[in-house]
């Protein structure tokens, strides 16, 4: 899977302004609905759903990255955005530091092979720490597009 | 404490096969312990420690993989983990006594 096939570019955000973990996955799902990739009636039973889902165990898996996902009913097929925050949140990660790279993730309760493979694709992507570095010194939506685009064309090393 | 090896195939039975969550309890898990452990599917070994990595494997329901640990609680490691492939976290089975 590659990030185009997941990733909505409209609801990029290469300055996330949240300071702390709701605040953050608030922003990202409300880009989401402005994207028109999830419905606006849907939104706070969304946030709820991946509120949730963090309370069962925080998703900032280490090198500052986090993976707030939920399964929701209200989508057909999987849809996730990115979000940059320079100053960084705390997200109670497992390293204990500040997660600047966000990826949320949307999938419909019956297909929990696109949510791993999604997970596959930003795992291995992010373990390249050229990548990495880039992503978090993105500081426009072409900028994040490209590194995605050139990730999705493996101009990265992993 | 004498070093010692202990290994486990284990069949991912979780519907959701290995995710976010599971592989953070894993590598919480291998981090409190004092065993080095890997995880393998096929050709691909990884560290038990590196949710990155376990998350590259793409472990879903059904599949197979082999788990190594090498340390002093090798065994008792091994037995933390195994209930992890099946959805079945500590902190749930806390809850529910």
């Amino acid at each position: 899977m590659r990030f185009a096939d997941f990733i909505c570019r409209e609801a990029i955000l290469a300055k996330l302004e949240a300071v702390d973990k709701e605040g953050a996955i608030r922003e990202m799902v409300q880009s989401l609905c402005k994207a028109g990739k999830v419905e606006k009636d849907e939104y706070e039973s969304i946030v709820k759903a991946i509120l949730k889902r963090e309370e069962l165990g925080s998703t900032g898996i280490g090198r500052g990255v986090a993976v707030p996902h939920t399964k929701h009913p209200s989508v057909d097929r999987l849809v996730g955005s990115v979000a940059v925050s320079a100053q960084g949140v705390d997200f109670a990660s497992l390293d204990g530091e500040v997660v600047h790279l966000f990826f949320l993730l949307i999938s419909p309760p019956d297909r929990p092979g696109d949510h791993l493979r999604a997970l596959e694709n930003i795992s291995r992507q992010l373990r390249d720490d050229t990548f990495c570095k880039f992503l978090k010194q993105a500081k426009s939506v072409e900028d994040i597009q490209l590194l995605l685009d050139e990730a999705d064309t493996n101009q990265f090393g992993s | 404490m004498s070093e010692s090896k202990a290994t486990r195939s284990v069949v991912v039975t979780d519907p959701a096969g290995v995710h976010a969550r599971t592989a953070v309890a894993i590598a919480q898990t291998v981090r409190r312990g004092k065993s080095r452990v890997t995880l393998t599917k096929g050709q691909q070994r990884v560290e038990a420690t590196d949710v990155l990595q376990i998350l590259t494997m793409v472990a879903a329901q059904g599949e197979r993989l082999e788990i190594e640990a090498v340390g002093p609680d090798a065994a008792a490691v091994l037995d933390s983990l195994e209930p992890l492939f099946a959805g079945r976290f500590a902190d749930e089975a806390q809850k529910s006594v």
